[in-house]
C-alpha cells in the first residue's frame, strides 16, 4: 500500500493535519504509528482505511478487505453484541455465524445478549475488534487497540496481528501507551508537526548502576559516619530519626534503584526523600 | 448492501426514533381526512404534498440514527458508494411503507368520495405519492448529518428547503423548476378534468430531473464526507 504525497486537512481554511505523506507498507509488515495526542495518528489511520479521503495525493494498492477498529466503539446502537456482530458479518457478505468464532476467541460469549450500550468500555472495544476480524483483513487498522481492554484481551492482540501479517496482510496500529513492546517486529512511524517520519525507538534504559543503602547508627556517631562515607566517595542523601516501627522490606523499582521501606516516619518525610533522591 | 439497508431500518425502528415522524404522519392524515370525503385524486394529491416534508424529515432521522463512527465502519465494510446507497434505499423503503399506509388510511375514515371515479383517482394518487418519495428522500439525505456535519445545519437545510418547495411550488411562481413538482402535482390532481398523458409525462420528467440533480449532489458530497 502506497501513500503517494498525501495531504489532508479537515476544512478549506483549517491547518494541514498531514502534509506530503510518502510511505509504503509491504505485505506482512506491522506499522506502529507514534505521536502525541492530536498529532494526526487517527487521521492517518482513517485515511488508510478509506474512511477519509486525501485532500491531495492518493493512497494506492489498498487491500480489498480492510478491518478498522476505531479508537472508540460506537456503542449507542439498539443491538445486542451478538446481533450486531451477526449483522456486521452479513455486511461483509459472510454468514452471520462467521462472527461466532471471534465471539469465542475474544471471550465475548457471556456478553452476547447484552445490549451494546450496556457493555463496559473494554467489552465494547472487544466487539469493535471482533467486527474488524470477521473476514480476515488484508489491512488491519487498530486505533489505540489497548484502550480499555483487560490484561487477558490485551495479550491477545499481538497474536491476532501476527496472524494477519503471517497471512500476507498488513497491520497499522496507533499507540501512545507504550504497548508496542508486545510487537517486537513492528516498524515505527512518528507523526509530528503534520509530518510522518520513520521513528527510531531508543533502546530500553539500562538498569541504574547505583543503589541506595540505608545505614543505622547511633546519634552520637552520625556526624562521623557521614564524614567517613563522604570521604570514601559516597553521597549522603539524608538523615532521619529511626521510628519505633522497624522497616519490613525494601521494594525494588523498575529503574533499578531500591526505594526505602515505607514506615510511618518515611511517609511523613516522603517529600524530602523525593527531593533528595538522585 | 441489503444487509446494511436492513441494519439501518432495524436501528431506526428499534431505537424509537420512528415514533416522532409516525405521530406527524397521523396528524397530517387526521387533518386531511378528518373533515369529510373528497374525490380520490384530490385527497391523494393533497396527501402526497402534505407528507413531503414529513418524509424528508423521516429520511433525515433515519440517516442520523446511526452513530458517525458506525457509518464509517459500514463504509469500510461495503465501500463508500454502497454505504451511501444503502441509506437512501432504507429511507425509500420506509417512505413507501408510509405512503401505502397513507393511501389506505382514508378508507378507515371514510375520507374518499366513492360516488366519483375511484380507481383512476387511486392510480393518480399512487403516482402523486411516488413522485413525492424520491425528492423527499433526496432532500432528507442532503440534510443528513453525514453531509451537513452538524444537526443545526441539517435542520436549517431541511426546513428552508421544505418551505421553498411549498412557496416556489405555488401557482405563478417565478421559478417553479427549482423545486420538485409536489405542489404542481397536487394542483393537477385537484382539477375537475383528469390530467392528460402529456401533463403526467411532464411531471414525471420534471421530478426525475430534479431527483437526478439532487442525488448526484448527495453522491458527490458523500465522496469526501464520511
Amino acid at each position: 500500500m502506497l501513500f503517494d504525497g498525501v495531504w489532508f486537512r479537515y476544512g478549506r481554511r483549517a491547518a494541514w493535519t498531514l502534509r506530503d505523506v510518502r510511505a509504503t507498507v509491504e505485505p506482512g509488515q506491522t506499522i506502529v504509528v507514534l505521536g502525541r495526542n492530536g498529532a494526526g495518528k487517527s487521521t492517518l489511520l482513517q485515511l488508510a482505511a478509506g474512511v477519509l479521503r486525501p485532500t491531495r495525493g492518493a493512497i494506492a494498492a489498498r487491500p480489498s478487505v480492510i478491518g478498522w477498529v476505531p479508537e472508540r466503539f460506537p456503542a449507542d446502537q439498539p443491538f445486542t453484541a451478538r446481533d450486531y456482530l451477526h449483522r456486521m458479518a452479513s455486511l461483509r457478505g459472510r454468514a452471520p455465524s462467521a462472527a461466532d468464532e471471534w465471539i469465542e476467541r475474544l471471550l465475548l460469549t457471556e456478553h452476547t445478549t447484552t445490549r451494546l450500550g450496556d457493555l463496559s468500555k473494554g467489552t465494547a472495544q472487544k466487539v469493535g475488534l471482533a467486527q474488524a476480524l470477521i473476514t480476515r483483513p488484508g489491512l488491519l487498522i487498530l486505533d489505540e487497540p489497548w484502550e480499555g481492554l483487560d490484561a487477558t484481551a490485551r495479550a491477545l492482540i499481538p497474536g491476532i496481528v501476527a496472524e494477519v501479517t503471517a497471512a500476507g496482510g498488513m497491520a497499522l496500529i496507533s499507540d501512545h501507551r507504550g504497548e508496542i513492546e508486545n510487537l517486537p517486529d513492528a516498524i515505527h512511524w512518528s507523526v509530528a508537526d503534520a509530518l510522518v517520519t520513520p521513528a527510531e525507538l531508543s533502546s530500553p534504559a539500562e538498569p541504574s548502576s547505583r543503589v541506595i543503602i540505608e545505614i543505622e547508627t547511633s546519634r552520637a556517631e552520625a556526624d562521623q559516619a557521614m564524614a567517613k562515607l563522604t570521604a570514601e566517595g559516597h553521597r549522603v542523601l539524608g538523615v532521619r530519626d529511626v521510628a519505633a516501627e522497624q522497616p519490613q522490606s525494601s521494594r525494588p523499582r523498575p529503574d533499578g534503584t531500591i526505594t526505602p521501606p515505607e514506615t510511618r516516619a518515611d511517609k511523613a518525610a516522603a517529600g524530602s526523600w523525593n527531593q533528595d533522591r538522585p | 448492501m441489503t444487509a446494511l439497508t436492513r441494519m439501518r431500518l432495524a436501528g431506526f425502528l428499534r431505537g424509537g426514533r420512528v415514533i416522532s415522524p409516525a405521530i406527524a404522519v397521523l396528524v397530517v392524515l387526521g387533518i386531511i381526512y378528518g373533515g369529510g370525503a373528497s374525490p380520490a385524486s384530490v385527497a391523494y394529491g393533497y396527501s402526497a404534498a402534505a407528507l413531503f416534508p414529513v418524509l424528508a424529515w423521516q429520511t433525515k432521522l433515519l440517516l442520523d440514527t446511526e452513530p458517525d463512527v458506525q457509518r464509517r465502519l459500514a463504509r469500510v465494510a461495503v465501500r463508500a458508494r454502497r454505504e451511501a446507497l444503502a441509506g437512501v434505499v432504507a429511507a425509500a423503503v420506509l417512505a413507501l411503507l408510509v405512503c401505502t399506509l397513507a393511501m389506505l388510511a382514508p378508507w378507515l375514515f371514510h375520507g374518499i368520495d366513492t360516488t366519483k371515479a375511484v380507481l383512476p383517482g387511486m392510480l393518480l394518487g399512487a403516482l402523486a405519492h411516488l413522485l413525492a418519495i424520491p425528492p423527499a428522500v433526496a432532500l432528507g439525505a442532503l440534510s443528513s448529518r453525514a453531509v451537513t456535519r452538524s444537526v443545526r445545519n441539517g435542520v436549517a437545510i431541511l426546513v428552508v428547503s421544505a418551505v421553498l418547495v411549498i412557496v416556489l411550488g405555488l401557482q405563478n411562481s417565478f421559478a417553479p423548476w427549482l423545486v420538485p413538482p409536489v405542489m404542481a402535482t397536487a394542483r393537477v390532481l385537484n382539477d375537475v378534468t383528469p390530467p392528460s398523458a402529456t401533463t403526467l409525462t411532464l411531471l414525471v420528467t420534471w421530478a426525475a430531473l430534479w431527483c437526478a440533480a439532487t442525488f448526484a449532489t448527495y453522491a458527490w458530497l458523500r465522496r469526501t464526507r464520511s
